[in-house]
């Protein structure tokens, strides 16, 4: 046989063998393709659907939460400094008599629409706010602008003060000076939208929002989640989340359980006794609130009588109540302005718990020993947490001689029962309450809730009505002067909170909220929880996708 | 027949008329100003109050918002929601579906476990078996849904990680022409489950009652003594006569799961019309809370006839209509 069919063969598979080896060294230098990135998904949870996601229309914590990832208006507030930061506009100038607010357009902002905002774009979301057919409960943002009051009213077909003076420039004039102007405008009711979207007569809009936030929004299962994307064209960079899933779960029991199984991210409302296997996962931080309890001034036993008031402030021990009762992120209140917020008195002296001073007191108010009071009915809307306040401030009563009876109402029958009319009170002589302040100013919590002029529906429940209060909160108002404002309103607060007693004073807000470990950018932001900006975390392993 | 099933229909429209009175009288009597929490609750400005409550026609006299609101039902118009500004329908629409696939999955499970829990505590009367399903029956019908549920997702979902959480699952197949989704299988374990057992119980006891007075009945000892056995006298004779109350039971029950179906619901984050309906009832929507009462007065009705029309299947005997 010969030997040349073997050697053929041994040369051809020689030479197969070294060509796939070549072909193995030359694949092996070539970088392999990059593994696709993993798709970053955020899962946060909801008690129940927002009512709508009309930004005109918000005014509750539900509707926050999606809505300020969605939206924005000409400035943003720094959710660590709380400072006024640009947002859509990028610089503006204010006149030295406060009465001209010139803002310049960002270039390249867009809708999620992909159209480019533009300062006629303002114009219009700012007289949709204002105009009567959209009955929006945020209108008051927008009032101080000059022409507004006739715009309303129906006298004029425009708001003279909202001067379009180019594509990418607007000014804002006001009738009187208006400090706390800036603040209001970082609010959701405040944000741009497209008009063609929002001129929809069949108000698609409601359950399909479309702004110009670092989100858009993609999907709303009802009862069941909504679903924000990452938008691409974004002013401030493309979100590091690529989606948002906000679950609808409103059982909390059952939302800390998701928690635990990993499908959510994050969880609000944490349990006051967290197990320890969760405690190093919650992240404690202030929130810019007061909680108190009201008292009903046109009605009696506290009608007149600041004694009574200032006796039932000493003698519930807001140190237990926040302390051990409720331990968790609420610091016991002397006041009414928050820390942090110009106006803030750390010198207040407040109220500390203090029984023999709530005696003397009670003598005084004409009820020694409680003798001669009737039982007075504190009022608290529907919650577990309530429930526990209400009746330790009941047994904290008790022990000076006073009565007092505890009523549980859902939301509704507990505004009608609150609020009264601004001729008529409410029947609730007692009623617990909270206060978030959606802009870092006192002027949020003091001429909202005490003012006379907004006796009534409109925020000042209690029916509070004192002269020299009113004409410092009017002056600071006006005033120009961050300085002479705060004080003004430390001088404000110190007559609600020390001569008149306006309210059971029991704590400033603080939030708790559980984040995963592999959450990370989180800001602590006294905005609080729903605020949060979502546009700064980064998930660092990925996520499953909610089911 | 057919006029038996034509009368009974024909009396649907006065059960629902009283329904819908009867819910629009408690709603009024309660407090609270559904323009007011339309106009964002507390500090409210009381001019947008006032505009909303014109717009709404909640600014006429009772008696005028009642009528018309009866005028458009009677034209199909179920009326829009305050509070999302879209059509009642579209808002049932969102929740009927969920309700109904939970609804029967708890009956067959509930119908299915009771059965064969029933049977076999019969089969075994006065031993181990009978006692367990005995008092396993008591628990269901006494724990609270709400504890149940709870209990079952600690276990299977947080702990084993066999199952879901909670929710409905957002890759259910799509009902053609209806466009409502369905769940995914694995949602429906635990809350399906949580209700069942509410009335797997009592299907038990029924079950278990009636194949024993089956067992004593002259036929069942005429089979027995030609030699069958006696799990095949309960199969073959007892169980038929023992689905008769069986049925009866569901009926019966079927109110209690349709509104026990309100707390599973909450606890399984269930998007039903229970939920609905409590969330409407607490903001004062009451185009809403009607347009749920109706649509549920209607299952119930017409579940409580199809139950009925179950009978003669059952047993011929009750072929007869009866009187009336």
């Amino acid at each position: 046989m010969s030997r040349r069919p073997h050697r053929r063969a041994f040369l051809i598979a020689a030479a197969c063998l070294a060509a796939a080896g070549v072909a193995g060294l030359a694949a092996c230098s070539r970088p392999a393709p990059p593994a696709p990135k993993p798709e970053q998904v955020f899962r946060f949870r909801l008690r129940e659907d927002p009512p709508n996601l009309d930004p005109a229309q918000v005014t509750d914590n539900l509707s926050d939460a999606v809505a300020v990832n969605v939206f924005r208006g000409l400035v943003a507030m720094d959710p660590e400094t709380l400072a006024i930061v640009p947002a859509v506009a990028d610089a503006w100038t204010i006149s030295p008599d406060g009465l001209t607010y010139a803002f310049h357009l960002r270039p390249g902002v867009t809708f999620h629409n992909g159209r480019a905002v533009t300062a006629e774009d303002v114009a219009w979301s700012f007289r949709r706010v204002l105009d009567q057919a959209t009955h929006s409960p945020r209108r008051w943002l927008l009032e101080p602008v000059a022409g507004a009051a006739d715009f309303i009213a129906g006298k004029s077909a425009g708001v003279s003060g909202l001067v379009v003076e180019a594509p990418d420039r607007i000014t804002l004039r006001l009738e009187k000076p208006f400090a706390p102007l800036l603040g209001m405008l970082t609010m959701v009711g405040a944000s741009i939208v497209p008009r063609e979207v929002y001129a929809d007569p069949a108000k698609g809009y409601l359950r399909a929002p479309v702004g110009c936030g670092p989100f858009k929004f993609t999907r709303w299962e009802q009862a069941q989640l909504l679903e924000l994307q990452a938008f691409d064209g974004y002013y401030g960079g493309r979100p590091a989340i690529d989606r948002v899933q906000v679950r609808i779960i409103e059982n909390q029991a059952t939302a800390l359980e998701a928690y635990r199984a990993g499908d959510l991210d994050s969880l609000d409302e944490v349990p006051n006794d967290v197990t320890p296997d969760l405690a190093a996962e919650v992240h404690k931080y202030p929130f810019i609130g007061v909680g108190y309890i009201g008292f009903n001034l046109d009605l009696p036993p506290f009608k007149g009588n600041p004694a009574l008031r200032k006796a039932i402030n000493y003698a519930v021990d807001k140190e237990y109540l926040w302390g051990t009762l409720l331990p968790g992120s609420n610091i016991p209140a002397r006041g009414i302005i928050p820390p942090g917020i110009p106006g803030y008195d750390a010198d207040l002296p407040g109220y500390p718990h203090d029984e023999a001073k709530a005696r003397a007191l009670l003598a005084e108010a004409g009820y020694p020993a409680g003798r001669g009071l009737p039982p007075i009915t504190l009022w608290v809307n529907t919650s577990e947490d309530n429930r526990q306040i209400a009746l330790q401030i009941q047994a904290d009563v008790k022990k000076v001689g006073i009565t007092m009876k505890v009523k549980e109402v859902d939301w509704a029958a507990y505004l009608h029962a609150v609020e009264g009319s601004p001729t008529a009170p409410g029947e609730a002589q007692m009623f617990r309450f909270g206060w978030a302040l959606d802009y870092p100013d006192a002027d949020a919590v003091l001429r909202l809730q005490l003012h006379s002029q907004n006796i009534g529906p409109a925020g000042n429940f209690f029916r509070y009505h004192n002269p020299e209060f009113d004409r410092l909160i009017d002056g600071a108002l006006t005033s120009t002067d961050p300085a002479a404002r705060a004080d003004a309103y430390r001088r404000a607060e110190r007559i609600a909170v020390m001569d008149d007693a306006v309210w059971l004073f029991l704590n400033y807000f603080g939030s708790m909220t559980l984040f995963k470990p592999y959450v990370q950018g989180i800001v602590p932001t006294p905005l609080g929880e729903f605020r949060m900006p979502l546009e700064r975390l980064r998930i660092e392993k990925p996520s499953k996708p909610a089911a | 027949m057919i006029g038996y099933l034509l009368r009974r229909l024909a009396g649907l429209l006065p059960v629902l008329a009283a329904a819908v009175t009867l819910v629009w009288v408690l709603m009024i009597a309660l407090p609270g100003d559904p323009a007011r929490l339309i106009a964002g609750g507390q500090s409210a400005d009381p001019g947008i109050v006032g505009a909303i409550r014109a717009e709404w026609g909640l600014d006429r006299p009772m008696p005028a918002q009642f009528a018309a609101y009866l005028g458009r039902l009677l034209c199909g118009d179920l009326g829009t929601s305050y509070l999302q500004e879209r059509p009642v329908a579209a808002v049932i629409g969102d929740h009927l579906v969920p309700t109904l696939v939970l609804a029967l999955a708890a009956t067959l499970l509930a119908s299915a476990g009771g059965v064969t829990l029933g049977c076999l505590a019969a089969a075994r009367r006065g031993r181990l078996t009978d006692a367990l399903v005995l008092g396993a029956s008591l628990l269901g019908a006494s724990a609270p849904v709400f504890w149940i549920g709870l209990l079952l997702i600690v276990l299977f979902a947080s702990r084993l990680h066999w199952l879901p959480v909670a929710g409905y699952g957002l890759e259910g197949a799509i009902i053609p022409g209806i466009g409502a989704r369905l769940p995914e299988w694995d949602h429906l374990v635990l809350p399906a489950s949580t209700l069942a057992l509410v009335s797997m119980g009592a299907i038990a006891r029924v079950t278990r009652a009636a194949l024993l007075d089956t067992a004593a009945a002259a036929f069942a000892t005429t089979a027995r003594a030609r030699g069958a056995s006696r799990l095949r006298v309960f199969l073959q004779h007892g169980l038929r006569n023992a689905l008769v109350p069986v049925v009866t039971v569901l009926g019966l029950n079927l109110a209690g799961l349709l509104g026990g179906a309100v707390a599973t619901e909450y606890v399984f984050a269930w998007p039903g019309l229970g939920k609905a309906m409590v969330r409407a009832i607490a903001l004062r929507d009451l185009p809403v809370v009607e347009g749920c009462v109706l649509v549920l007065t209607l299952i119930y009705v017409l579940a409580s006839l199809a139950v009925d029309l179950l009978y003669p299947v059952l047993d011929p005997r009750l072929a007869e209509p009866p009187p009336g």
